[in-house]
């Protein structure tokens, strides 16, 4: 049943790409997003049908005999992904066509938009490494030609290079790794490899770990691969940002997890010790840039970053338990992985389009001149308020659930027998436990200074419902709500794929009387969602219901709200962003480094300056210290070798007799 | 307060009575006071603050002061409610839920020096309703203490005044 | 802290009754005036009247109007006419209107 389904999803974003060419009008538009929406739909079934069945089916396009045949293979673990793909597309067709005006512009972005998704299709049913990297290459092309929709802007150009030049860089190591494997194996079909992979000596394997884990991580965002993500992500269209974040990066995670529990399992404690510390470094490093950034959509990408580094240290834990013989909780804690992986793709494309629609709205990115928006558009800010509580991570939705197994799983690193990568753990958790108290602070921040308060600029106040896309992110907010209180049923489905994946029965340890989450082991603790739910509604309504039984005495006077007296509140006296993330500004100075300038016109002690204006720049530390030395000492080798091209034709044609003289003397021997 | 002599206070009657017994029973476990100084000269305000220290403590009779209107039961107003604190005066006055009672301290807001000043109201009738007049300048701590007692209700009648020659004969 | 309370049971006064006892200095403070009656008459009431700094006395030819409420002891009448005013010693209470401050002294009209 899936296999069918996955065609039929083929074939809509296929007939969407081609509708999406005609879209110069405002009917083909809509018909090119509802084929992809219709394609998001069948992906979504075919998906859960595929996890739930636990068993991957194969299927064979062509019989090319350069470079082997387009083999295609679903297995569950892609149906968690595919899933994924199915909810981001469903909702963004619904979206774009509300979104963008149709035109020449759109009708090429529409096209190329879906001929991404149906790479990211290919990425994730791909049967064998040509397959697969073929199919990587085209989304890679795809969604570079989708972030330049609007190339006339600035940053958009630099964000397209960015990702395409990194992602290039990391494509390369991906092929290096598929390449020790594949030749080891003497097979290109990932099925084969996955079976052959025990044969294969324990330091190439580890090469091709490291360098899928290093190749992968570009696309995925692990810190300091991550810089093209908060240059790219914002300049996308509000619909290419949910899907760049809501489903590529979580290719990368794919990817890692493809080579990690797929094509080489049972790895050394050392892949999985390193794997959770690259998680843990970005999942930090992500939420402290994020917390002072002033950009709506850039803060939205550093929090992409914090999430993939929490997606990616669960697969590292789960590889290390699992390494140190505790199968139980290396299984949950992929479950857990996989758990988030759609959540966070759920939440973060509803923030993207949220942002989306707060920029069309407002006319403005910048979270310091908005403010106020809830009064304008209802709809949009309780939308928007269930995306940050679900990525917030607060009770009682599917952030909270994630990242409650994560710790719960993370906190029973005791149970490894080595004290040193217990105590490692621990640590792990620890510093995951800070990203989730910032992650708190950071979206407190940026939903209250753009939501709410007084709007600061006249866009923010001019910001209104009319127009503007509801449906497509309303279905996200019922997505988060539903992963939410339907929480056990997923982990059954995921249950399942993890079962095909590692062989591990986790269901009895997982779920207690179906309602009820258990990490892995009776008697350490315990969750449920649905009650939990049904509890916190209940707790919210009871005051309302003693109000409303108790009937003051008193007429109700409303009187407005106390401000101190003052006889005017004005929108510049409210807490901008930076003052609000000034504790964190200030404690992790060392980090940040910031370029601080005050500008004052005179010097008049007496209050009577003028105008002072405070200019505050955080360093790009990665950008400087990392990036640029490399670049330059390339520059440098590249410099030295010019006298090669010298342009003078005297020297090529020695170049050509060299050649020749040398491929001579090959063939005589 | 032994050895007074207590005359029975002026004619209010019925809806003044009734008045009273709702203050008391509304009032008489703890009572929130904010203090608004509409531009006085700091004396009344002094006199207030030292009212908390340990000498008068009133915290042991249950009056506890707090910046926050919406929480408060007392307005005490001192100055002679210049224009410029109008705005606040009004805000906070509104600010404070049912019931509440307003409280003049000192010589400024009963019609005291700057009662026709152009930048002053004067007098605080002219702008709250109010329900306690401390009369002073500034007033002396057993007055404030009257005045909020009075307002808590727990003094049944006004007691009109107390010399200070009575007092020093009944302690002796 | 013991030896405090020891004492003070011997006392018999453990707490701080205020006022514990009066201070010596307070019959020195300001007060309000009081005023002879029998001295008060209608060029003495204009006078007052004239001289008050904060506009606490009035007189409607028959009573001389005091409001105690308004009054901030700055004893300017009592230097203007010192024969017929006088130190109170009291510090005057609250009340529930403002009507209960005013205090009456009969005039003595039949002197002009």
């Amino acid at each position: 049943m899936t296999a069918p389904l996955l065609w039929v999803a083929a074939a809509a974003w296929l007939a969407a790409a081609g509708l999406g060419l005609g879209a110069t009008r405002a009917p083909l538009l809509w018909a090119a997003d509802l084929a992809s929406a219709a394609g998001g739909l069948a992906c979504l079934v075919g998906g859960v049908l595929l996890a739930m069945s636990g068993r991957a089916t194969s299927a064979v396009l062509g019989r090319g005999d350069i470079v082997g045949s387009l083999g295609l293979r679903a297995t569950p673990l892609a149906g968690a992904f595919l899933v994924l793909l199915g909810v981001v597309t469903l909702a963004i067709g619904f979206y774009a066509p509300r979104y963008h005006s149709p035109g020449r512009g759109t009708a090429a972005y529409v096209c190329v938009y879906n001929l991404a998704v149906l790479a990211s299709l290919a990425v994730l049913v791909a049967g064998n490494v040509t397959t697969f990297l073929v199919a990587w290459e085209s989304m890679t092309l795809a969604c570079t030609l989708v972030i330049l929709r609007h190339h006339r802007q600035r940053g958009v150009g630099h964000g397209a290079f960015l990702f395409l030049a990194l992602g290039e860089v990391g494509f390369v190591m991906v092929i290096a790794a598929f390449v020790i494997l594949a030749t080891h194996a003497h097979s290109l079909d990932l099925s084969v490899i996955a079976a052959r992979a025990g044969d294969i000596p324990l330091a190439w394997r580890s090469t091709a770990f490291v360098l899928a884990l290093v190749g992968f991580g570009f696309k995925a965002g692990l810190v300091p691969l991550h810089i093209w993500l908060p240059a790219a992500h914002p300049v996308a269209p509000a619909d290419g940002s949910a899907f760049l974040s809501g489903l590529i990066i979580k290719l990368g995670v794919y990817g890692i997890m493809l080579f990690a529990f797929v094509l080489l399992s049972h790895g050394p404690s050392w892949w999985g010790l390193m794997t959770m510390a690259f998680g843990v470094v970005t999942a930090v490093v992500g939420i402290l840039y994020a917390v002072v950034e002033r950009d709506l959509k850039r803060f939205l990408a550093y929090s992409s970053i914090e999430n993939v580094g929490i997606i990616v240290s669960a697969v590292g834990a789960s590889m290390l338990f699992t390494s140190h013989h505790r199968p139980l909780l290396g299984a949950f804690l992929l479950v857990v992985a996989l758990y988030h992986v759609v959540n966070h793709g759920t939440y973060k494309a509803l923030l993207f389009l949220e942002a989306g629609v707060v920029e069309h709205a407002s006319g403005t990115r910048d979270i310091d001149r908005l403010g106020g928006l809830v009064h304008g558009m209802r709809a949009s800010s309780v939308i928007a308020l269930v995306g940050t509580l679900g990525i917030a991570a607060l009770p009682p939705l599917n952030g909270f659930v994630s990242e409650w197994m994560l710790f719960q799983g993370l906190f029973q690193g005791f149970r490894v027998h080595s004290h040193v990568i217990g105590v490692l753990i621990l640590l792990g958790a620890a510093v995951l436990g800070l990203t989730a108290g910032l992650a708190v602070f950071a979206f407190a921040r940026a939903f209250g200074t753009a939501f709410l308060g007084m709007p600061r600029s006249a866009g923010a106040a001019n910001a209104r419902e009319k127009g503007q896309p509801i449906f497509g992110p309303g279905l996200l907010a019922a997505a988060c709500v539903a992963l939410a209180i339907g929480a056990p049923a997923v982990l059954i489905a995921l249950d399942h794929v993890v079962r095909g994946v590692t062989g591990v029965q986790l269901r009895p340890v997982l779920l207690v009387s179906n309602l009820t989450i258990i990490p892995a082991h009776k008697n350490f603790s315990a969750l449920s969602p649905t009650y939990l739910a049904v509890f916190l509604v209940a707790v919210s309504l009871a005051p309302l219901a003693i109000y409303a039984a108790s009937r003051p005495r008193g007429a109700t006077r409303r009187v407005p709200v106390w401000d101190g007296g003052i006889v005017s509140y004005k929108a510049d006296m409210q807490y901008t962003a930076d003052t609000f993330a000034n504790p964190v500004r200030v404690m992790f100075e060392r980090l940040y480094r910031p370029d601080i300038r005050i500008d004052r016109a005179s010097d008049d002690p007496a209050g009577r300056s003028g105008p002072v204006h405070y200019h505050s720049k955080v360093q790009p530390l990665f950008e400087r210290y990392l990036y640029r030395p490399i670049v330059r000492f390339v520059e440098g080798v590249a410099r030295r070798l010019q006298w090669i091209q010298s342009g003078n034709i005297n020297q090529y044609l020695l170049y050509i007799l060299i050649v020749l003289i040398v491929v001579l003397l090959i063939y005589a021997w | 307060m032994t050895g007074v002599t207590v005359r029975s206070g002026g004619d209010e009657g019925q809806l003044a009575a009734r008045l009273e017994h709702n203050i008391h029973t509304l009032f008489g476990r703890s009572l929130y006071v904010r203090t608004i100084d509409t531009g006085s000269c700091a004396a009344c305000e002094s006199e207030i603050r030292l009212l908390l220290a340990p000498h008068y403590d009133l915290q042991r009779l249950g009056i506890f002061f707090t910046p926050a209107p919406r929480h408060a039961d007392v307005l005490m107003v001192t100055g002679p409610v210049i224009r410029a604190m109008e705005v606040a005066l009004r805000k906070t006055y509104d600010a404070m839920p049912d019931p509440k009672l307003v409280v003049a301290v000192g010589a400024c807001p009963l019609g005291g020096v700057y009662d026709d000043d152009e930048f002053a109201w004067g007098r605080l009738d002219r702008v709250l309703p109010v329900d306690v007049y401390i009369p002073g300048c500034p007033p002396s701590p057993l007055a404030l203490l009257q005045g909020l007692l009075l307002a808590t209700g727990r003094l049944a009648v006004k007691i009109d005044h107390v010399s200070f020659e009575v007092h020093l004969e009944a302690t002796k | 802290m013991a030896l405090w309370f020891i004492r003070g049971l011997a006392r018999r006064r453990v707490t701080t009754r205020f006022p514990a006892v009066i201070d010596p200095w307070v019959r020195t403070l300001p007060s309000p005036p009081t005023f002879n009656s029998s001295l008060l008459t209608l060029t003495v009431a204009d006078k007052l009247v004239e001289c008050c700094p904060s506009r606490a006395l009035s007189h409607d030819e028959r009573w001389l109007v005091f409001d105690v409420g308004a009054c901030t002891s700055c004893g300017t009448c009592q230097r203007v006419v010192p024969e017929a005013t006088g130190v109170s010693g009291v510090f005057e209470l609250a009340a529930r209107t403002s009507a209960q401050l005013l205090r009456r002294f009969p005039l003595q009209v039949g002197d002009r």
